[in-house]
């Protein structure tokens, strides 16, 4: 496929504004379109050294920007291909003038994760690598970070090759039991690969169980702000992500779309989620905002309700309660800087309501009671070992292959109670390798001869 | 060119694979030559006197299957019939026997020279002729010229055999026996890659200075399973082998003599098959062991000579006779034909097809262990392969072949010119992905209907099989329809027996699944009419494909995510050289395997998943295949 040869570009750092902004270009053509840009057709760049060079647009001949370029020569790149890498400034307008200039010049721009899959396809990067790459790139925070760096470092791989050399060990024992019934070979221990089997099917669940919060910390978690309009639900959004960005006004339903902002909260993702303030409107486009705000709370893996905790709670926070009441939320009592501000109504109310988790007191205004509201929106996710050390899976497909494989070794482990002669044991227990194989790389049939050959003294 | 004689196929050897390569090809109606160095000595086991085991005794069922020799010739010639893993699973259970060399030969000739348009030829082949990259025949030592359409070449240890005992070291490609060198020579000639490997064989001892009171016998099994199909009944007398084993004194003795071993001495460097060790390599790799296993086997009815399994040597002649005089039992026992080692050429098995033809030589087929295989059955069901299409060939007839899903040949010949050899090659039943489903005692249903449209299958084997069909199927709803019941007076045993509880009732077919009930219990609680109509290997049969029928079903699901692809076609002539971004290496690989299915592709080592779904892509022409891969 031809697609598979050709140039591709892409903007590697996030887009919109910045410091700089990275353009890379791969493939064949990645040189020419260099030295094409920099306006020098004999431009032969040293490789992995950069320069401070002049782009310059063929058409205008004006000069775009001053970038700093690198050129990468295959296959010493990170995907083995041709690479040249443009350091510019970070303007959006500018970086798209250039990546349309090198689109012009013959590129074409990359698919998401392209660049991976070249390294992939070049035997530059093991899957797992390059999945972990995938969820680097996507990692929003820097416990994300340090899980994808963590995984990138082979560290599945690492974790689960015990298990698999455990497991390799079982079959290892059925197989010859089976193969070489003549030889001279010590009797399989029935009742110790049961246990072996067990042992080794809560290993990996132990493992597995790290998915959750494997995946809170790779997606993050979606916390949406409630309640009637006008408490301050805004206010309280732009406090916590720490700039203006909703619209904030007296006017009680100025709100009518939800936005969202991610912020980091002791290094988890979290998306907060500023919805349309909760009540029975005459107005169209509010009471879209309200179907809207009800969608999200529903969605959400928890919500702040906000309360104006310096009035009388109204029959609209009344009803916004009771619709969050299966959810997972905390009330956040707004405006405490008020002298009329009092938290009795809710006194009690953590214990009555199982789904609240928290109310806290705290001002939008002064800021006081942010912090702790901060750590209240983590709270219900600790139980998950959101902040273990221990290696999260945070990757679907590795969750799924882990799944079949428990699976596999359980009911294995079980026909062996149950006396089933090895051949069938067996079925199980090679799909459970070949489950781990797609994880780790796969185990071959030889490769279990051999072990069987080196373990054993077989032959008559 | 001006031939002496001409054929439709010649082949060259009269082993275990040439023996079938010529009664296949010759009974599909193609004139047939079998050449061979020394006439007497056709069908001769090489090593040790036994034929089958677990997975090689699989594959002499699917010869016989696919009507083949080998299983009637030991039918009729086996001393010693066992029935291996009897107390395991249906699919791990194989037949093995204990061969008399001598009749084992003489019935396999008299087999050849009763097929019709099958000539016998003594002589040895010095070349192949060729012309424009196609077989024109062979020319012999004494200047003869045979012509043929297609030859099978099965020329087993002989190719550059050199035969090494302790420091002394010459050429032969049997004890007493000439290699032939000539050919090897040929071989490389024309271009195909050779490599070289090693095997070994123990001593012979004389019986009669044995001291058998020291050695535990092992008993024949009493209800002797045959290997044919055809076949009813062993009639034979049956002999025991018996257990012996080595001691520390044994092992002191060889690491002393290390030195004189020609494996660690360095004269040999080829390797050998890991699971047929010598006993040099046992003591070395195994310190730990303090004795190792030894069988005793007679040679045969009419002979004095044992085989001493599990002892094979390349030390000195007469430091092996001191080792065996080291065992209690053997203190006054003389070896009659020393152990040695052999080395031999073989021709790298990727420059084969699926129907043992080589890719660059157009009617040239190979089997046996020129490809890389070891023991009698591996070589058999090459020769018939290979025997099959060179006649197929020659009668321009479309050529034959088996799949791994449906038989062991099909793993044989597909893990050969898939993956080489790193050394000998020989069969286990972990080879396959479909263990379960391929089970000596099934060898007729998977493949007799082939056996029977390429014409092997004769009209009374052919009947036989539909016989068996009809009662296999009438036992199995039988044993759906019976029920064992807790007024049965059986009952109470069968629950003691199981360990289990049985419930009110149960059919037959659900008590087989339990645990300890086997098909001789399960017999005596049929209807008397039952053990006239069903033989208990019927039974065996019927019960094996009820026991394995759901566990059938999750292992093809469990491969089916795996393979789902597998049956995908590379186009003969493929380059992979044009599928974008596979690495240099991966390039290799692919050029050097020539996988024809995307399957095959799949198996070869080295190859990395980005690899093989970039080929995926690539062979699909589509970009919509799962795994994270493709973002």
């Amino acid at each position: 496929m031809a697609a598979q040869t050709d140039t591709i570009v892409a903007l590697s750092t996030p887009p919109g504004r910045s410091g700089i902004g990275v353009i890379r270009i791969s493939g064949p053509d990645s040189l020419h379109i260099l030295r094409t840009l920099v306006s020098a057709e004999s431009y032969n760049p040293t490789p992995n050294l950069m320069r401070l060079k002049s782009l310059i647009d063929p058409n205008s001949a004006e000069t775009l920007d001053e970038a700093l370029v690198c050129f990468f020569k295959a296959p010493h790149s990170f995907n083995g291909e041709d690479v040249a890498e443009l350091h510019c400034h970070g303007s959006p307008v500018l970086l798209r003038t250039i990546i349309d200039l090198i689109l012009k010049l013959g590129a074409r721009l990359a698919d998401p994760g392209e660049f991976s899959l070249r390294a992939v396809t070049n035997g530059r990067l093991k899957l797992t690598e390059a999945e972990a790459i995938r969820d680097l790139i996507d990692a929003q925070t820097d416990t994300a970070l340090r899980q994808a760096t963590r995984q990138l470092k082979g560290e599945i791989s690492n974790r689960l090759r015990p298990a698999k050399e455990n497991l390799l060990e079982t079959i290892v024992r059925l197989e010859s039991s089976l193969e070489f019934v003549e030889d001279d070979l010590p009797a399989v221990q029935h009742q110790a690969t049961i246990d072996s089997l067990l042992g080794l099917a809560r290993d990996l669940s132990r493992l597995r169980s790290t998915f959750a919060a494997g995946k809170l910390l790779h997606d993050g978690i979606r916390v949406a702000f409630v309640g009637r309009p006008n408490v301050g639900k805004s206010s309280l959004f732009n406090s916590l992500v720490g700039h203006e960005r909703a619209i904030v006004t007296e006017i009680p339903g100025t709100t009518r779309d939800t936005l969202t902002e991610s912020i980091a909260v002791s290094g988890v993702p979290v998306l907060l989620i500023d919805t349309a303030g909760i009540r029975n409107s005459s107005d169209e486009i509010e009471s879209i905002g309200v179907a809207r705000a009800r969608r999200e709370a529903a969605d959400a893996d928890l919500l702040i309700v906000v309360v104006d905790g310096s009035e009388y709670l109204r029959e609209e926070d009344q009803l916004v309660l009771a619709e969050v009441s299966d959810i997972r939320h905390i009330v956040a009592l707004n405006k405490s800087d008020l002298p009329t501000f009092s938290t009795a109504t809710f006194d009690g109310r953590v214990g009555a309501d199982p789904n609240c988790s928290a109310v806290m007191s705290v001002s939008a205004k002064s800021e006081a009671g942010l912090e702790s509201l901060r750590a209240a929106i983590l709270e219900p996710f600790a139980n998950g070992s959101a902040h273990s050390e221990g290696l999260l899976i945070t990757n679907a497909r590795h969750h799924d292959l882990l799944v079949r494989s428990i699976e596999a070794i359980a009911s294995s482990a079980q026909l062996l109670e149950d006396f089933a002669s090895e051949e069938i044991v067996l079925v199980g227990l090679h799909s459970a390798l070949r489950y781990l194989g797609e994880i780790t790389g796969e185990t071959t049939t030889e490769e279990i001869l051999g072990q069987i050959f080196s373990t054993f003294c077989i032959g008559k | 060119m001006i031939f002496d004689e001409f054929f439709d196929v010649i082949v060259i050897g009269g082993g275990h694979a040439g023996c079938e390569a010529a009664s296949a090809s010759a009974r599909l109606g193609a004139n047939t030559a079998l050449l061979t160095l020394n006439l007497d000595l056709i069908g001769q086991m090489s090593c040790n006197p036994a034929i089958g085991g677990i997975g090689k005794g699989h594959l002499v069922r699917e010869i016989d299957a696919l009507g083949g020799i080998m299983g009637r010739v030991i039918d009729r010639t086996g001393i010693q019939f066992r029935l291996l893993n009897r107390s395991r699973g249906p699919a791990v259970r194989a037949p093995r026997a204990q061969a008399d060399r001598t009749l084992y030969r003489i019935e396999m000739r008299r087999t050849l020279e009763g097929t019709p348009n099958l000539c016998l030829r003594q002589g040895l082949v010095t070349s192949l002729l060729m012309e424009g990259g196609r077989v024109l025949g062979v020319e012999l030592q004494d200047a003869r010229r045979m012509g043929a359409k297609a030859v099978v070449v099965a020329t087993g240890t002989f190719l550059n055999g050199r035969i090494h005992t302790g420091r002394q070291t010459y050429e032969g490609g049997r004890a007493g026996e000439p290699a032939s060198v000539e050919f090897a020579e040929a071989l490389k000639r024309l271009g195909l890659r050779v490599g070289r490997l090693k095997t070994g064989t123990p001593p012979r001892l004389d019986g009669r200075t044995i001291d058998w009171e020291a050695f535990e016998p092992q008993p024949p099994d009493e209800r002797a399973v045959p290997f044919s199909f055809s076949t009813d009944h062993i009639r034979q007398q049956q002999l025991n082998c018996h257990l012996a084993y080595t001691n520390e004194s044994v092992h002191a003795a060889i690491r002393a003599n290390l030195h004189e071993s020609p494996l660690y001495s360095g004269k040999i460097t080829s390797i050998g098959p890991r699971y047929c060790p010598s006993i040099e390599d046992k003591v070395v790799k195994f310190p730990e062991k303090t004795r190792h296993q030894l069988f005793i086997e007679p040679e045969g009815y009419a002979t004095n000579e044992v085989y001493l399994n599990g002892f094979s040597t390349s030390l000195p002649a007469q430091l092996q006779q001191e080792l065996v005089s080291l065992i209690p039992g053997f203190e006054r026992t003389q070896i009659i034909r020393p152990g040695y080692a052999i080395e031999y050429d073989f021709v790298d098995p990727k420059e084969l097809s699926p129907f043992l033809e080589t890719a660059r030589l157009k009617g040239l087929f190979l089997a046996g262990q020129i490809n890389g295989t070891t023991g009698y059955e591996e070589a058999a069901c090459q020769g018939l392969l290979a025997g099959i299409n060179a006649a197929l060939g020659s009668l321009g007839r479309p050529l034959f072949r088996l799949n791994r899903r449906g038989s062991y040949i099909g793993v044989l010949v597909d893990d050969l010119i898939t993956h080489g050899v790193d050394e000998p090659y020989r069969m286990f039943t972990s080879r396959s992905e479909y263990r379960l489903a391929l089970r000596h005692d099934n060898a007729d249903e998977r493949l007799e209907p082939y056996g029977r449209e390429l014409g092997l299958v004769g009209d009374s084997e052919w009947e036989r099989f539909n016989q068996r069909r009809a009662r296999l199927a009438r036992a199995s709803a039988l044993l759906k329809e019976c029920r064992l019941r807790r007024s049965d007076e059986r009952y109470s045993i069968c629950r003691e027996l199981t360990g289990q509880e049985l419930g009110d009732s149960l059919t037959l077919a659900e008590l087989a699944l339990r645990p300890r009930i086997d098909a001789e219990l399960v017999m005596s609680l049929m209807p008397s009419s039952a053990s006239s109509e069903f033989s208990i290997g019927d039974l065996e049969t019927a019960l094996a494909d009820h026991l394995y029928a759901g566990y059938l079903g999750s292992q093809t699901a469990g491969l089916r995510r795996l393979n789902q692809h597998d049956a995908l076609n590379i186009p003969q002539g493929f380059s992979f050289r044009t599928v974008g971004s596979l690495s240099h290496e991966i390039v290799e690989r692919l050029e050097r395997a020539r996988p024809e299915s995307f399957g095959q592709a799949r198996q070869i080592p080295g190859m990395t998943p980005a690899a093989l779904s970039t080929l995926l892509v690539h062979l699909t022409g589509s970009q919509s295949i799962s795994g994270a891969s493709q973002r």
